[in-house]
Formats: C-alpha cells, sequence, structure tokens
C-alpha cells in the first residue's frame, strides 16, 4: 500500500523535493559568505543605538548582488509551495482515480477506501509538511542576519520578520500553509471529480486564503496595543496639504518600536479626530517662516500620535497561533474528506 | 467547429472573464475616487520641480487605505493571469484529448486535425491576449496618477513605470505575455501528453522565464546608457562604510546626471582607476564626526566618480514593443512547433 502511494506519488514528490532542495542549495552557497559580511559590519559588535548600523548593513547588502534577490525570491517560493503542493499533490489525489474510474477497482477490494484514504493523506500530508518546515528552516537560517538588522529597522528592501510579507515566509506557519493548502486541494478534488477544475479551485481558493489572511485576519489574532502620546516637534517629520489649504495632514515618524509590527500611525487632535483643522499660518508657504516655526506651531496644537501595533514578543505567539489554526482547519478538511468519500461516492 | 471549441472551452473562459471582471470593478470604484485625490493634490496644479509635491501625494496615497494594495494586487494579478492562462487554456488543450484517447476519433473526421489546432489556438489565443489587454488597459488607468507621481522619484513602495516589477504590468508587454504561455502551454500538452504533468512543466516554464527575462535579458536589450560624475564634496549624499575594518564601501551623490524616470541598472562610486575598491574611510568621517564638510572635502579628494548605468525614460516605449514582439515571436514558434508535432508525431 505504502509501495503503491510511494509509486503513484513519485514525481510530484521528486519534482516539488528537487525545487527544495535546488533552493536550499542556493542558499548554502551563499549563506556562508552573507554571514562573514555581517560579521565585519559594524553591526554584529554594536550592542546600543545600532539604528545606523543595521540600516548601513542592509543598504550595503541590498547593492551587493544576489542577497537581496534571493531574500525575495525565498519569501516567493515559501508562499508558492503550500500553492504547488494543493495543485499537484491535493487536487488530483482523488480526482484523478474517479475521474478515470478507477476507484471502482480500487476501493473494492480487500484494502478499504478508508485506509487508502488514510495512508495517502497521512503520507503525502506529512511529506508536504516536512518540505515546507525544511525551506522554511533553510531560508530562515539564511536570512538570520538580515531578521536581524531589519529587527531595528526596515531599511534597503528589507522588512523584519513580523511584516506580512515576510511573516508567512519564517518559522512555523509555512508548515500549516502546506498541511492546509494539501487538505483542501484532496477535499476539493473529491467534492468536484474532475481534476482540472478541481486544481483550478484550489488555486483560487489558496491564493484567497493566503491574501485575506494577512490583511484581516492576521491583525485581529491578539487585539493589538494602542498607544498615544502627545506630539512633539521633534517627531513631525511633515505635512501635506490638498491644494485650497485646507484637509491638514501631518506626518509622524514612526515610534521607536523595534522588531514590532505598526498596524497603523496616525496623527489626531486630543478628541481623537483626524479633522486636524486649518493650517497654521506659520506652515503657508507664503509666510515663508521656515520648517521650526511652522513645527512649533503645530505642537502647539497639542495633536496627539496615535500607533497601533503588535509588539515584537508577540512574534511567536502569532507563529503558534496561525500554525495552530491553518493545522486545525486541515484536519477538518481531512476529516471531512473521510466523511465525503463514505457518503458522497457509490 | 467554432461551436464545439466554445462549448469546451466555455467554463475556462467564463472564470477568467469574472476574475478580470471583478478587479475591474474594484478598480473603477477605487479609480474614480484615486483621480479626484490626485486632482485635490498639489502635483495636479504643478508644472516644474514638483519632486516634493510628488512624494507627498505618494506617501499621503500609502497612508490612505485600500490604494497600495490594490497596486500591488493588480500588479499580481497581471502576472498571475498569463501562468493562469497557460496553466488551464494551454495545457489541457490538446493534453486532455490524448489523455483520454478522444482524439483518436475526432481527428480522423472530415476535420483534419490542422484545422482543429487552427481554430482552437486562433480563439483561445486572441481570446488570452484579449484578456490580458484588457486587464492592462484598466490598471494603466488606474495607475495613472501614482505612475505619473512616480516617474519624478519613488516613493513609499510606489516605482516608476520603467521600474521591472512594474514594467511587467503595464502597456502592451501583458499581451505577449499571455501568448507566450497559452502556447507555451498547448506545447507541452502535445509534447508530454499527459494533463497534470503538462500543467506542472507550463507553470514551471512560465515561472522562470517571467523571472529571468527582467534580471537577464531585458536591461540588455538596447544598451544601456552610463554616465560618468565625478564626487565633488558639494554633491555628496550619502556614505557607506563598513564598520571595523574602516572602509568605505559606496558614495552616493545628489545629482548623478540620470533623468526622472529612468530605470537605473546599477549606480556604482569607483576609483580613478576603475577599482570598485574605495579604499579606507577618512578619518574626518568617523563616528565622532560633528560637521559633514571636513568628510565630504576628504572623500572629494579620493577623486572618486559615480558611474551610473540606465536606460532612458524615453525608451520606455521601444521596450515596451521589443519585449513584446519577443513574446511574440516565441509563442509564433511555438505554434509552429505545434503544427509540425502534430502531424508528425502522432498517429
Amino acid at each position: 500500500m505504502m509501495w503503491l502511494t510511494w509509486r503513484q506519488a513519485r514525481i510530484q514528490t521528486l519534482v516539488t523535493a528537487g525545487l527544495v532542495a535546488a533552493f536550499a542549495i542556493l542558499l548554502l552557497a551563499t549563506g556562508p559568505h552573507l554571514v562573514t559580511l555581517y560579521r565585519d559590519s559594524s553591526f554584529a559588535t554594536c550592542h546600543r543605538g545600532c539604528d545606523q548600523d543595521a540600516s548601513n548593513f542592509l543598504n550595503q547588502l541590498a547593492s551587493s548582488s544576489p542577497y537581496h534577490l534571493i531574500y525575495l525570491l525565498g519569501a516567493l517560493l515559501l508562499v508558492l509551495l503550500p500553492v504547488v503542493i494543493g495543485l499537484f499533490w491535493g487536487a488530483p489525489l482523488i480526482a484523478r482515480e474517479v475521474e478515470s474510474g478507477s476507484y471502482r477497482l480500487a476501493w473494492n477490494q480487500t484494502v478499504t477506501r478508508e485506509r487508502w484514504l488514510t495512508v495517502k493523506l497521512g503520507v503525502l500530508g506529512l511529506t508536504s509538511m516536512a518540505l515546507a518546515g525544511l525551506l522554511s528552516l533553510a531560508l530562515g537560517w539564511w536570512a538570520s542576519p538580515i531578521d536581524h538588522a531589519a529587527a531595528v529597522g526596515g531599511s534597503g528592501g528589507f522588512q523584519e520578520r513580523f511584516f506580512p510579507t515576510i511573516f508567512g515566509a519564517r518559522g512555523v506557519v509555512p508548515i500549516g500553509y502546506a498541511a492546509f493548502a494539501f487538505a483542501l486541494g484532496v477535499l476539493i478534488g473529491l467534492l468536484i471529480k474532475r481534476t482540472i477544475p478541481a486544481m483550478a479551485v484550489t488555486l483560487a481558493v489558496t491564493a484567497v486564503v493566503l491574501i485575506a489572511m494577512p490583511l484581516a485576519i492576521r491583525p485581529h489574532l491578539i487585539s493589538p496595543v494602542r498607544t498615544s502620546v502627545p506630539l512633539t516637534t521633534a517627531d513631525i517629520q511633515g505635512l501635506t496639504t490638498s491644494a485650497n489649504g485646507t484637509d491638514l495632514q501631518v506626518l509622524a515618524g514612526t515610534p521607536a518600536l523595534p522588531g514590532s509590527w505598526v498596524l497603523s500611525n496616525q496623527v489626531t487632535t486630543t478628541s481623537g479626530s483626524t479633522n486636524l483643522g486649518a493650517v497654521p499660518a506659520a506652515c503657508q508657504p507664503s509666510t515663508n517662516a521656515g520648517p521650526k516655526a511652522c513645527f512649533s506651531a503645530l505642537a502647539a496644537k497639542h495633536l496627539k500620535q496615535s500607533v497601533t501595533y503588535q509588539p515584537a514578543s508577540r512574534y511567536w505567539s502569532f507563529q503558534w497561533l496561525e500554525f495552530g489554526i491553518f493545522l486545525t482547519v486541515a484536519i477538518l478538511l481531512a476529516w471531512g474528506c473521510f466523511w465525503s468519500i463514505r457518503r458522497r461516492l457509490s | 467547429m467554432l461551436w464545439l471549441t466554445w462549448r469546451q472551452f466555455r467554463v475556462q473562459a467564463a472564470a477568467v472573464a469574472a476574475l478580470v471582471a471583478a478587479f475591474g470593478v474594484l478598480l473603477l470604484i477605487t479609480g474614480l475616487r484615486l483621480a479626484s485625490l490626485y486632482h485635490a493634490s498639489r502635483l495636479a496644479a504643478c508644472h516644474h520641480a514638483c519632486d516634493q509635491a510628488a512624494g507627498n501625494f505618494l506617501n499621503q496615497l500609502a497612508s490612505t487605505a485600500p490604494y497600495q494594495r490594490v497596486y500591488l494586487l493588480g500588479a499580481a494579478l497581471v502576472y498571475l493571469l498569463p501562468a493562469v492562462i497557460g496553466l488551464f487554456w494551454g495545457a489541457p488543450l490538446l493534453a486532455r484529448e490524448l489523455d483520454s484517447g478522444s482524439f483518436r476519433l475526432a481527428w480522423n473526421q472530415t476535420v483534419t486535425r490542422q484545422r482543429w489546432l487552427a481554430v482552437k489556438l486562433g480563439v483561445l489565443g486572441l481570446a488570452s491576449m484579449a484578456a490580458a489587454a484588457v486587464l492592462s488597459l484598466i490598471l494603466g488607468w488606474w495607475a495613472s496618477p501614482i505612475d505619473h507621481a512616480a516617474s519624478s522619484g519613488s516613493a513609499a513602495g510606489f516605482e516608476n513605470h520603467f521600474f521591472p516589477v512594474v514594467f511587467g504590468a503595464r502597456g502592451v508587454v501583458p499581451i505577449g505575455y499571455a501568448a507566450f504561455a497559452f502556447t507555451a502551454g498547448v506545447l507541452a500538452g502535445l509534447l508530454i501528453r499527459r494533463t497534470v504533468a503538462a500543467m506542472a512543466v507550463t507553470l514551471a516554464v512560465v515561472a522562470a522565464v517571467q523571472i529571468a527575462f527582467p534580471l537577464a535579458v531585458r536591461p540588455h536589450l538596447i544598451p544601456p546608457v552610463r554616465h560618468t560624475t565625478v564626487v565633488t564634496a558639494a554633491a555628496i549624499r550619502e556614505i557607506h562604510g563598513n564598520g571595523p575594518g574602516d572602509v568605505l564601501t559606496g558614495v552616493g551623490v545628489g545629482n548623478s546626471g540620470v533623468p526622472a524616470g529612468a530605470w537605473i541598472i546599477s549606480n556604482q562610486a569607483t576609483t580613478a582607476s576603475g577599482s570598485t575598491t574605495l579604499g579606507a574611510m577618512p578619518s574626518a568621517c568617523g563616528p565622532s564626526m560633528r560637521d559633514f564638510s571636513p568628510c565630504a572635502t576628504a572623500i572629494a579628494a579620493k577623486h572618486l566618480t559615480v558611474t551610473a548605468v540606465y536606460q532612458p525614460p524615453n525608451r520606455y516605449w521601444p521596450f515596451q514593443l521589443i519585449e513584446t514582439a519577443i513574446y511574440l515571436a516565441v509563442a509564433a514558434v511555438a505554434t509552429w512547433a505545434c503544427f509540425w508535432l502534430l502531424r508528425r508525431k502522432l498517429s
């Protein structure tokens, strides 16, 4: 049974494993040099007030050839892997047997259809999780100098590991994504019973879930921390107005919250309104009073800077929480497979 | 024949059309708001030296809810559409008939296999190009205020329309991508003769080409322009150093002679002899630096030059047309290969 499962899945498995291995070799080849660059940078020996050293290191990496590219490619691959697994491992698993009719013979032998499903779901599901785990581990090792520097402040196109696009390419969540996409593909294949439509639906659902999760769900997994501090002249970085001089917006510098995920950074009045009123006379271009007078006039409005964020200490809570959610959904989908293979197929 | 082609193809066609339509509606709703934001901003009324107004407009958009997301989603969709077309329209077109054996009956009637292929390739190929064109056109309209602002300097994650990621999501190149992906899918299906395997190969080929082309081929389509600036104390804007060794690794100058809206391929400081090793960091630039000007003078004394390699902004449309022509030529070769294989290889 194991042998047949392997025979039926070997091409997909070998191709995906080959892809992961090729990328791992690329990481292994460039990683040691990245570590050397990190050791040689002033950031490695810096203990406090390291903002400048961190951004110097990141800017240096951004301008030396392969690192930024590999960094982006890695994030892309880790998002693509679950999609590929759902599409090419999950969806055809049952749909192909149903479509070709081979299930009528295969599932009415001494080995029951439930046992077939158990073995196939178990072996391929665990393999897909293992591949995603390996890729995430390799990329996490490779990017550790970058993530360490970016935690102080993103620069040169590198973001801290809590940032939405990077979060899903580190730690344990890729394993959850892989399990989810695989189980989803199998269930959709079982329900639709035709390979190509099942693949299309799997692609659409996986893409929607992977896009909606960071935008709509993840920010609210744990309720974010809100702080509100009076805005001082030192925090003001600039202002924008509409052409007729109303609709004032004040841009404030990002607060020093290293490694945290800043969800919003807004300047409001003391009552919490985002309507900041008229532009002070000192800030009108016609006055030509210079930035200092303008910024003092803005500070005299007693504005507040309201920041909503998820603190850096919650990173691993978020990782495990999201992993748990995807794994639970994957288990529910697997249960759905067992239920429908008994009920829906004669 | 057209009727059967439509019957076999209507589900895929409807799915892709629905995707394009749904995104089109989203773009229409947010696009009108974006246009009014643009008209209310200072950038719309600005005629020269608009860098600051453009930067303000882009920063404002980045902090206003949906625009940055729609911008990124649009680029992602334009890149995804050819892959989806290759995967779900191209690869199964012949592979499914070969897989199921229905080709033995279908291709030995009065309508020859070449005519079947011609009709299917024609109808679906034109449909895929039309889908890509519509998506690119709507996105181009939606993003025109952003592209206009970004042409005088990128800010807040919005890049100018010559920048590699944005380039492939604007203008006519998406049409070439769609034609290429579709014919590559059909050819893969004809060669491999198994649907799922053909889809996997198509995905791999399309992804590899889409990643490799902007990195390896596009910069060299027309030889780039080189502009060399001598580093003077007044022109220095940034200095990059390498900590413990106190090595100077990079110098940035304010006006490097690169026109706004150009695609900058590299911007490298070198010594007078052309070496990229810039030597030791001057002592005036150490961590205890109080004033920037002695440091800038010390760096200027090294007689460095900054060489910018770039594609000027007026080459944007030649690049679009050349790249589209290349993809269409590859699609034509793949089509020819399909006809050749159909005659020779299949009994």
